[in-house]
């Protein structure tokens, strides 16, 4: 596959043990371009990725753009109302087939030498084809190794070798994407917002990181909380530390969760609004999951969790995490909107995802600054596991988190960072286990 | 289209309007700024062309008044990180265009060019390029004009930096 060139999953000239431990990581892992190459191989193509959700490609044809690490694909539903995806890039000759976010095609048509391809990526046909071997008549487009989904979510994996889904996803990882899907009556979710993107001058794992930490809020936000607060993170998050029940939890397998679902102190506190003014939704899912079912879904509300190593579940809000380079990523965020509820509720969603995601938002570009500002500082460090200096220091909460050894989770105060560690260990052992 | 031209002394009054407004939004004079716009005004960045319904897709800013004054509000905080300290930025205002609005006495639809240099000095003092162009809803209320809607379709898309001054 590689040709001739060192294949970056085998030459290990950086001793990640050494540069991540478990109290402590090296900076430079934010800013080393070998890092970074060492990731895109080691993480995002031998492991599993998200892709893109079923939702996004309702009839056979509809198609949308993504990316896999640095790869580009098509997320694309054949004739036969699968879901696949494809490498978006010609089997001739490597041009980019559809250059768009999102269309609807009867075939990929490359536009350089027009050889045709169906909607499963194999080729239909190519222009004068008698100056070529018969070979030829066998060529698809390239594709990850494997794909799989949950509740809709199409997750890939690019290599041959790796963990199978069910390792990857585990049952946290279900729970955490059926506890999103559930709070739809009829149990099923759709992308119908379109992606914002927010580019970032800033490594990707900060994202991850930033997402998923409780410790933040009250001082990256404060503006947020100056201007509107009546925000729901107030008891959730911004409790004081002794007596705030939320917690963070590591699930194992690079998953983890900012669990709001103690901190909430009414139904519906983080959708902003009470039962009285959703009371078609609140009947909707009682017919569904009965009154006592619908009394914990209203009060519980989606996951707020990462899932390893480019989703987050952001409550409300899907955001998918792209590394661009060691410097740079853009986050795509989209409102996730529930099937089998009125109009007024998904424009309440979407109203919300504008508020809290994307360039011009209340939340997110204070994330954007603080994590440029740490790029600014790890720019010219080098990955040497005896440096001296240059190290993060990422204990906060270690002593006083719990271990369940039964199912490996640990659980930490809501401001701990026991998330951070969650990414770590998994990432650790992806980078340096191979 | 005769009936709603515009003469010369409209023009150079809206364009005069425009040319204030960019300069209190250039200068971060936000209190000053938010003097200018209507109770219902409608305040819209979309996402690539303004071609759809805001309330059904994600745009990058869909602000109504009660929006609009808490993204001032978090600005004038002195805590908007991503603003501390703000971006020093100059705009140049171009290509406008003045028509009486259809049925109205009291309102004109107006679009200006501009682009914008803004100093991203927050973090890595980026020089970031902005480009587009402003369709307007003015409204004459008590003799003076005002912003009734604002829609600013950028040349920049897909993944934006931030952008958390007023365009």
């Amino acid at each position: 596959m590689n040709g001739g060139r060192p294949n970056p999953r085998q030459t290990d000239a950086i001793d990640y043990e050494a540069l991540v431990q478990e109290d402590r990581v090296h900076g430079s892992l934010y800013s080393h371009p070998r890092v970074f190459d060492h990731e895109m191989a080691r993480i995002f193509e031998a492991s599993w990725v998200f892709v893109g959700h079923e939702s996004e490609v309702p009839e056979p044809g509809d198609w949308v753009t993504r990316r896999i690490g640095r790869e580009p694909v098509i997320l694309v539903r054949g004739r036969d109302r699968d879901v696949r995806v494809l490498a978006n890039r010609c089997a001739h000759r490597g041009t980019t087939l559809c250059w768009r976010e999102r269309g609807h095609s009867r075939n990929f048509r490359c536009t350089y030498h027009a050889w045709t391809f169906d909607l499963d990526g194999v080729l239909q046909g190519v222009p004068y084809p008698a100056g070529f071997r018969g070979a030829v008549s066998q060529t698809q487009l390239d594709r990850p190794a494997q794909v799989a989904r949950h509740r809709g979510f199409v997750f890939a994996r690019m290599s041959a070798e790796g963990a199978p889904f069910e390792e990857f996803l585990g049952p946290a990882g279900v729970e955490l994407l059926d506890r999103l899907c559930d709070l739809s009556p009829v149990g099923r979710i759709r992308l119908h917002a379109g992606w914002i993107g927010h580019q970032v001058e800033s490594n990707w794992k900060m994202w991850y990181e930033s997402n998923n930490d409780g410790y933040h809020f009250r001082f990256v936000h404060a503006s947020l909380l100056d201007a509107m607060p009546d925000t729901h993170y107030e008891d959730a998050v911004l409790g004081a530390e002794a007596t705030n029940p939320s917690r963070a939890v590591d699930y194992g397998g690079g998953h983890s969760e900012l669990d709001f679902r103690r901190g909430y102190t009414a139904p519906l506190a983080w959708l902003g609004t009470d039962e009285a003014r959703v009371g078609t939704y609140r009947d909707a899912l009682a017919r569904a999951r009965g009154d006592e079912g619908a009394k914990q879904l209203l009060w519980d509300g989606p996951p707020h969790a990462m899932i390893f190593p480019n989703l987050f579940l952001g409550e409300m809000n899907l955001v998918v995490i792209e590394p661009v380079a060691p410097g740079r990523t853009i986050l795509r965020h989209t409102a996730v909107g529930l099937e089998g509820v009125d109009a007024a509720l998904n424009r309440r969603i979407l109203r919300q995802s504008e508020a809290a995601l994307g360039p011009a938002s209340f939340i997110v570009p204070d994330d954007a600054t603080t994590a440029e500002r740490m790029q600014c500082a790890f720019e010219a460090m080098a990955p040497i596991p005896g440096a001296g200096h240059g190290w993060i220091d990422l204990s906060r909460g270690i002593e006083r988190e719990e271990h369940d050894p039964t199912t490996d989770r640990r659980i930490g105060h809501v401001s701990d960072e026991t998330t951070n560690r969650a990414f770590w260990r998994h990432y650790r052992s992806l980078m340096a286990g191979a | 289209m005769k009936a709603r031209a515009c003469d010369a002394d409209l023009y150079r009054e809206v364009e005069a309007f425009l040319f204030r407004e960019a300069r209190l939004a250039d200068e971060g004079r936000y209190a000053e700024w938010e003097v200018l716009v209507t109770d219902d005004v409608h305040y819209w960045v979309p996402k690539g062309r303004a071609d759809y319904d805001p309330g059904a897709r994600l745009s990058y800013i869909n602000d109504n008044r009660t929006r609009l004054a808490t993204r001032i509000r978090q600005l004038t905080s002195g805590r908007r990180h991503a603003q501390t300290p703000p971006s020093p930025m100059r705009r140049v205002i171009s290509n406008v265009e003045v028509e009486r609005a259809e049925g109205s006495t009291d309102e004109y639809d107006v679009g200006a060019n501009f682009v914008l240099y803004e100093l991203a000095v927050q973090a890595s003092s980026a020089l970031r390029v902005w480009a587009g162009r402003a369709s307007y809803r003015l409204r004459r209320v008590d003799g003076e004009l005002r912003i009734a809607a604002k829609t600013v379709e950028l040349v920049n898309d897909d993944a934006l930096p931030n952008l958390t001054f007023l365009l």
